[in-house]
């Protein structure tokens, strides 16, 4: 298992002990940097503190990048694509050529907060998940909040299956 | 004011979905406008019922009908509410439906078409909103 230092003390850590660890929980807001994480964006500070039981003034982002991308997590800057995980070349219908689409696909069946068209400020199970997010972290989401259908009859108007 | 139809996920290798919707702010509930299906089809503004207790609206005493909306049979309570839409907060009738599994809520007739111009180009995948000028 490998072992990495961090504020002096010593962890084992593991990838499957991470995700984990993160299951069900909701990545606070990505700033400038992010690892993925079970398919979601955490900021890289938000994960280790989460793995180690730290405080996340006991370590640097750079220092979380470096152990996470170690142990196989993919990690990137925010504004090195457009779209999550790098979906950023739809091409399509609609009045944004599909990129919109595209954004929201990975959340199908879930509640989103939208600071923009493709800007995906949260997604959760439940309203009330996105409502207390957006309450914690002061944040707004100025172009709304809905459920992303699950399948083209939902997004017509039918009840889910 | 002018809104962008939301594009939606179609099903996998086709093209996305897009439907007219509108950012409606629900009482005080501004760090969270709910993006609402126009449906000139529905009598009535309907919205999940999780929106009147998210907000406070009381629905103690109201009214309540059973609904049959898209398959789904629904108690719908009926309530009066703040809503803002394309920057006008209007005193709207509201039917707060429980259970709500639908992806939308709905702006219908009576609680917003009768309140506000809307014009749609389908074409472009834009819809127009604008108060009435009586409203």
């Amino acid at each position: 298992m490998p072992r990495f230092t961090v504020a002096g003390q010593q962890f084992e850590l593991e990838q499957s002990e991470i995700e984990h660890c993160l299951d069900g929980r909701l990545p606070d807001p990505v700033r400038e940097h992010y690892v993925v994480v079970l398919g979601r964006r955490f900021p890289p500070k938000q994960v280790l503190a989460c793995a180690t039981g730290l405080d996340r003034a006991d370590f640097t982002t750079h220092q979380a990048r470096r152990i996470l991308k170690r142990l196989g997590f993919v990690a990137a800057r925010a504004t090195e694509a457009s779209g999550r995980d790098g979906v950023n070349d739809a091409s399509g219908e609609g009045p944004r050529a599909g990129r919109q689409a595209e954004a929201l696909r990975p959340y199908a069946g879930q509640w989103v907060a939208l600071a923009g068209p493709t800007e995906l400020l949260v997604a959760a199970d439940s309203p009330q998940e996105v409502l207390a997010w957006l309450a914690r972290h002061e944040r707004r989401a100025p172009y709304g909040m809905f459920r992303v259908p699950t399948s083209l009859t939902e997004a017509e108007g039918g009840a889910p299956a | 004011m002018r809104f962008d139809f939301l594009e939606l996920p179609g099903e996998a290798g086709r093209g996305a979905l897009v439907r007219p919707v509108v950012p409606v702010q629900v009482e005080d509930l501004e760090e969270a406008p709910q993006l609402c299906l126009v449906d000139s089809g529905s009598t009535a503004n309907r919205l999940g019922a999780w929106l009147a207790e998210a907000t406070g609206v009381d629905l103690d005493k109201a009214p309540e009908t059973t609904l049959h909306v898209g398959g789904v049979t629904t108690i719908a309570r009926h309530a009066r509410c703040q809503l803002t839409i394309a920057g006008r907060r209007y005193d709207a009738p509201v039917s707060f439906c429980d259970p709500w599994p639908f992806a939308f809520n709905l702006l219908g007739q009576e609680g917003f078409l009768r309140f506000f111009r809307v014009t749609l180009c389908a074409a472009e995948s834009w819809l127009e909103v604008e108060p009435e000028a009586w409203s």
